[in-house]
C-alpha cells in the first residue's frame, strides 16, 4: 500500500513539475487545471477532477479560498501551487512541536483568538510537550519576526502555504484529507525482513496453525457466502442506492434521521432485514422493541428480559457484575422468582453452581439456552404475528433525493456535526432505567405453578418437606421439549388460570410478599436452589412415601420420592396432569442417585453451599 | 562571534549568572538562527530558488553550526559541574532542553534541503515549482546573521561542480549535527520529565509590532479575493448614508423657511 503510495507520489511529483513548466503563472483555477490534467493524461473530466481532487487532498495544490475543503472545483476559483518544502512526498514525519509552533505563530497573529480545535490541540500540546514550551514559545515568536522581515505579499502567500500544509496533516473537523496516518508503525510491512532463525520459527508456527485449523468443505462455506451476499445485497449502501440518499456522498442526513436506533417508524428496508434472522431482529433496538412488544402480549417477555440482563452483565462494568448477577438470580432463576425463565434441570444446575462465583460469563449457558428458545420459537410466531405485520404495513419507504451540483454545495456547507456519544449513552440510560421502572409484571407472576402461596408453610419454618410440595408449574413450563410440545396448550392453559386465579391472589400476594421478605429469604432460596440438596433433604424422610409419587412425570419417570403434604393442586379445576410434588427441575437418574449417595455419606456434615450469597450455616434441615 | 570561556568549577555566583546568561544568549540567537533557516528552507524548489537563496542557506548553517557548537561545551562543560546549585542546574537544564530541540529542528531542515536540493537541481530552472512568492530572501538570511545588510557579490553562472561539492559538504555538516546530538545525549543526562517552563502557555502579542498591519494581515489571507467587492460595497453604503443625511437637511431647511 504504502508502496503504490509512493509510486503514486512520485508520479505526482513527476506531473508536478511538469505543471509547473506549462503553467506560468503562480496560481490557476479550478477548471484550468482539470483541463490541463485531461489533456495531458488523456483521461475524461470526471477522472480529472477525481485525480484534482486527490493532488488537493494531499496538499500539492492548495485552494485559496475555502481552505478547509481539500477538492477541486471545476469553476473559477483559484488554487495555488504548494512549495516542495510542504510537499508529503518524501513522507518526512509530521511532527507536533512544529505544529505547537505553528499554532502558537497563529495565536501571536491573531492575537488570542484560536479556532475551537485549535484552541483544543493547542491546550493538549502544552500538556504533553510542556518541557519545550518555552522552546516552542520563542521559536513561535523568532519565526514571527522573521517572517516580518519578507516583503507582505510572500508574508501572505507563505502564511497560506503553512496553513494549506497544516489543513493537510491536521485536519479541522469536517476536512476529509488523504493522509493516512499509517506511516508511524514500528515495523514497515512492505520493507524486506531479515531471514534469522526468529522469522522462520515464526513461519513455522504459522503453518502448523493452519493445517491444525477445522476446515469446511468449499461447497458449503461458498454456498453459505453466496446466500449471504444474495440475501444482503440490496441492503448494502456500497451495492445499492440508499434510501433517500447516502449521506457520505450528498452531505444529507435524512437517512441517518430516520434509521435512528428508537425511532417510531423504520424503514421498510430495516423491517424486511429483521426477517432474514433472529440475530438481525434482536440486534436492532428498534426490532427488539417490536419483538418486546410481541412477546408481551404473549405473556413470555421474561425470556427476552432474561436474555438482555445477561448481555448487560457480560458487557457491563466489572464493578457491578455481583449485584447484576445477584438481582437476575432474585428476579429469573431463583424459585418462585417473579420473573421466572424456563430452562431445564441441567443448565439451571450449572447456572447455579456457576453463580458462587459469578464472572461476566457465568450466565452464559442459560443466555444460549433461552436464546435457542426464543429463536425457536417466538422468532416464527412473531414473523406470523399480527404485530409484524402491523409494523411492516407502517413501515415507510422513503423517496430518492435528486440533489442539483448547487444544492450538494449547499449541503457540504451546513454540515454539522451530529449529537455527542455521551449524550447518546446517555440517553440510552435514561430509557433503560424508565423500561425497568415499568417493568412488566409478567402474567406468569399470576400462575399458580409459580405463586408464592403455596410455600407458605415454608416461610413459616416448617423445615421439612413442604419445599418439595413446590407445585412446579410443569406442564405449564418443564422443560424445553414438553415445552415445544404443548407450548400452545400451556399457554392457554396459564391464560385460564389467569383468569380465575387474579382476584384470589391479588389480596393474598400483599401479605405474602411481606411475610416473604419478613423471614429468611435465606431459607427459600436453601431451599429452592440445589435439586441434590432438596434431594438430600428429602431422601431420609420420604422413601416411604414413594409410593404415592406415581403421577406420570412427563420427562423423568425415575422420579424419587417425595412427601406430598399437600396437594396445593386443582382449585380451578384445570385437567393437568401434576403430580403437586413434583419438582421443577426433572433431574436425570444419575445425578439422583449421586445426590443420595452423596447426602447418605455426608450426612450432618456437608456444608452445602446452597444459595451462593449466603454464610455457611450448617443446614440442620438436612437432618 | 567570540567564544565563551569554559568556566568549569566558578564559584562565585556573579561568574554563574554570567554563565547563564552567557548560555542564555547564545541559545536565543540559536533559535533565532534556526527560525530564520526555515524560512530560507521553505523557498527552496520554488520559484525564488537560486545561487543566492543557497549561498544565504549556506551561510545560515555555518552560523548555526558555529553557535551549536559553542553552546555544547558551554552547557556540557557546566551540567557535568557537579557542585552546580540547584536553581542555576534547573536553569541550564531549560536552556539544554531548548538546545537540544533547535538542533533536532535545525537537523531536520538540513535534511530536508539536502533532498530537495537533489531533486530541484538549479541547472534547470524550468522545474522550479510556480509558488507565488515574488522577493527574495536576502532580508531574512540578514537577520540571521545579524547584519544589517548582505552584500550579495555572486558570479551568475555557476560552475557543475559546485553544487555537488557542495551538496557534500551539507551531507558532512547533517552527520555532524547528528553526532552532536548524540553525543550531548550521552555525555549529559537531563530528565525531560523533570523540566518545567517558566513562559506563559500562550506567546504574548508582540508589543513592538503594528497592530494595523496584524490586522491587514489577518483579513488579507482570510479573504483574499474579496477585496475590492467589500470596498465597493462600503462606498455605496457611505453614499447612501450621505444622500440620507442631505434630503434630512434640505427638508429640515425648507420646514425652517416655510414655518
Amino acid at each position: 500500500m504504502m508502496m503504490i503510495e509512493q509510486r503514486e507520489e512520485t508520479s505526482k511529483t513527476e506531473t508536478e513539475r511538469r505543471a509547473k513548466q506549462s503553467i506560468l503563472r503562480s496560481f490557476s483555477s479550478g477548471e484550468d487545471i482539470i483541463a490541463w490534467l485531461a489533456d495531458r493524461f488523456q483521461i475524461d473530466t470526471q477522472e480529472a477532477r477525481s485525480f484534482g481532487s486527490m493532488l488537493v487532498a494531499l496538499g500539492y495544490i492548495y485552494p485559496l479560498q475555502d481552505h478547509k475543503r481539500l477538492l477541486i472545483k471545476p469553476d473559477a476559483s483559484l488554487y495555488r501551487f504548494q512549495t516542495p518544502y510542504f510537499w508529503p512526498t518524501q513522507q518526512w514525519p509530521v511532527e507536533d512541536t512544529d505544529y505547537a509552533i505553528y499554532l502558537a505563530k497563529r495565536n501571536i497573529r491573531k492575537k488570542g483568538i484560536l479556532e475551537l480545535h485549535e484552541q483544543e490541540q493547542y491546550n493538549r500540546l502544552h500538556k504533553w510537550m510542556n518541557h519545550k514550551w518555552d522552546f516552542i514559545v520563542m521559536q513561535a515568536k523568532e519565526q514571527y519576526r522573521a517572517a516580518k522581515e519578507r516583503k507582505k505579499p510572500d508574508r501572505v502567500v507563505f502564511e497560506c502555504q503553512e496553513r494549506a500544509y497544516w489543513v493537510v496533516h491536521r485536519p479541522p473537523p469536517g476536512t476529509v484529507s488523504a493522509m493516512d496516518y499509517g506511516l508511524e508503525r514500528r515495523i514497515d510491512p512492505n520493507a524486506d525482513e531479515t531471514k534469522t532463525p526468529d522469522f522462520y520459527e515464526r513461519i513455522m508456527i504459522f503453518t502448523q496453525q493452519s493445517i491444525m485449523r477445522p476446515r469446511v468443505k468449499s461447497s458449503v462455506s461458498i454456498g453459505a457466502l453466496v446466500k449471504y451476499c444474495t440475501t444482503y445485497n440490496s441492503h448494502d449502501p456500497f451495492l445499492s442506492k440508499c434510501l433517500p440518499s447516502n449521506p457520505w456522498l450528498t452531505d444529507d442526513v435524512t437517512f441517518w434521521t430516520l434509521n435512528r436506533l428508537n425511532v417510531e417508524v423504520p424503514s421498510k428496508m430495516r423491517v424486511e432485514r429483521w426477517t432474514f434472522s433472529f440475530g438481525e431482529l434482536l440486534s436492532d433496538p428498534r426490532g427488539r422493541d417490536d419483538f418486546r412488544l410481541f412477546l408481551k402480549k404473549e405473556f413470555s417477555s421474561e425470556n427476552l428480559a432474561f436474555w438482555e440482563s445477561c448481555e448487560d452483565l457480560k458487557w457491563g462494568t466489572a464493578a457491578t457484575m455481583r449485584e447484576k448477577a445477584e438481582q437476575i438470580y432474585k428476579t429469573f432463576l431463583a424459585r418462585g422468582a417473579p420473573r421466572w425463565i424456563n430452562i431445564d434441570g441441567k443448565t439451571m444446575e450449572i447456572t447455579v453452581n456457576g453463580l458462587r462465583h459469578p464472572h461476566r460469563y457465568v450466565l452464559d449457558a442459560a443466555q444460549t439456552h433461552i436464546y435457542m428458545l426464543m429463536k425457536k420459537d417466538k422468532y416464527g410466531r412473531y414473523i406470523k404475528s399480527p404485530v409484524f405485520k402491523d409494523t411492516m404495513k407502517k413501515a415507510i419507504c422513503p423517496e430518492e433525493h435528486k440533489f442539483s451540483d448547487a444544492q450538494l454545495e449547499q449541503n457540504a456547507k451546513n454540515r454539522r456535526p451530529s449529537l455527542s456519544p455521551i449524550i447518546l449513552r446517555q440517553q440510552e440510560l435514561e430509557q433503560r432505567a424508565k423500561m425497568a421502572a415499568n417493568a412488566p409484571v409478567d402474567i406468569t407472576q399470576l400462575c399458580r405453578f409459580t405463586t408464592p402461596v403455596p410455600h407458605l408453610a415454608v416461610y413459616s419454618g416448617i423445615t421439612d418437606s413442604p419445599s418439595l410440595a413446590f407445585p412446579a408449574p410443569s406442564p405449564a413450563c418443564p422443560s424445553p421439549i414438553s415445552v415445544a410440545l404443548d407450548s400452545t396448550s400451556a399457554c392457554e392453559r396459564r391464560l385460564e388460570a389467569d383468569e380465575r386465579k387474579p382476584e384470589a391472589l391479588g389480596p393474598v400476594r400483599g401479605p405474602v410478599s411481606k411475610s416473604r421478605m419478613a423471614l429468611s429469604l435465606r431459607r427459600l432460596l436453601k431451599r429452592g436452589c440445589t435439586p441434590a440438596t432438596m434431594f438430600a433433604s428429602l431422601s431420609p424422610k420420604c422413601h416411604s412415601a414413594a409410593g404415592t409419587s406415581s403421577r406420570i412425570q412427563p420427562i423423568s419417570p425415575d422420579e424419587p420420592s417425595q412427601a406430598p403434604p399437600r396437594r396445593i393442586g386443582n382449585f380451578f379445576q384445570i385437567k393437568v396432569d401434576i403430580p403437586p410434588e413434583c419438582r421443577i427441575y426433572p433431574i436425570e437418574s444419575e445425578d439422583e442417585d449421586e445426590a443420595n449417595r452423596s447426602a447418605s455419606r455426608g450426612g450432618v456434615g456437608t456444608k452445602e453451599i446452597i444459595c451462593p450469597w449466603e454464610s455457611l450455616t450448617p443446614h440442620n434441615g438436612t437432618g | 562571534m567570540p567564544l565563551v570561556n569554559n568556566k568549569v568549577g566558578d564559584d562565585s555566583t556573579v561568574g554563574k549568572d554570567k554563565a547563564l546568561a552567557d548560555g542564555e544568549a547564545l541559545v536565543d540567537s540559536l533559535i533565532k538562527v534556526v527560525a530564520c533557516y526555515r524560512h530560507l528552507a521553505s523557498c527552496v524548489g520554488s520559484c525564488t530558488d537560486s545561487l543566492q537563496l543557497r549561498d544565504e542557506l549556506r551561510q545560515t548553517r555555518e552560523k548555526a553550526q558555529k553557535l551549536a557548537v559553542a553552546i555544547c561545551h558551554h552547557l556540557t562543560s557546566h551540567l557535568r559541574n557537579k557542585s552546580l546549585p540547584e536553581e542555576q542546574r534547573k536553569e541550564m537544564e531549560l536552556l539544554w532542553v531548548a538546545f537540544s530541540s533547535s538542533l533536532e529542528l535545525l537537523h531536520v531542515d538540513m535534511c530536508k534541503v539536502f533532498k530537495m536540493g537533489d531533486i530541484f537541481s538549479l541547472a534547470d530552472t524550468g522545474t522550479l515549482v510556480q509558488t507565488g512568492l515574488q522577493g527574495g530572501s536576502s532580508e531574512v538570511a540578514a537577520r540571521a546573521l545579524s547584519i544589517p545588510d548582505l552584500n550579495q557579490a555572486q558570479p551568475p553562472a555557476l560552475p557543475a561542480g559546485l553544487e555537488s561539492q557542495e551538496q557534500s559538504t551539507l551531507e558532512q555538516e547533517i552527520s555532524q549535527i547528528d553526532h552532536m546530538i548524540d553525543d550531548m545525549e550521552m555525555k549529559v543526562n537531563v530528565l525531560r520529565w523533570m523540566v518545567e517552563p517558566h513562559g506563559p502557555q500562550y506567546a504574548d502579542p508582540l508589543s513592538s509590532t503594528d497592530s494595523a498591519s496584524l490586522a491587514l494581515l489577518s483579513m488579507d489571507e482570510e479573504r483574499p479575493g474579496h477585496q475590492p467587492l467589500c470596498q465597493r460595497s462600503h462606498i455605496f453604503v457611505l453614499l447612501l448614508l450621505f444622500a440620507v443625511v442631505f434630503v434630512a437637511a434640505t427638508l429640515s431647511v425648507c420646514i425652517f423657511l416655510f414655518s
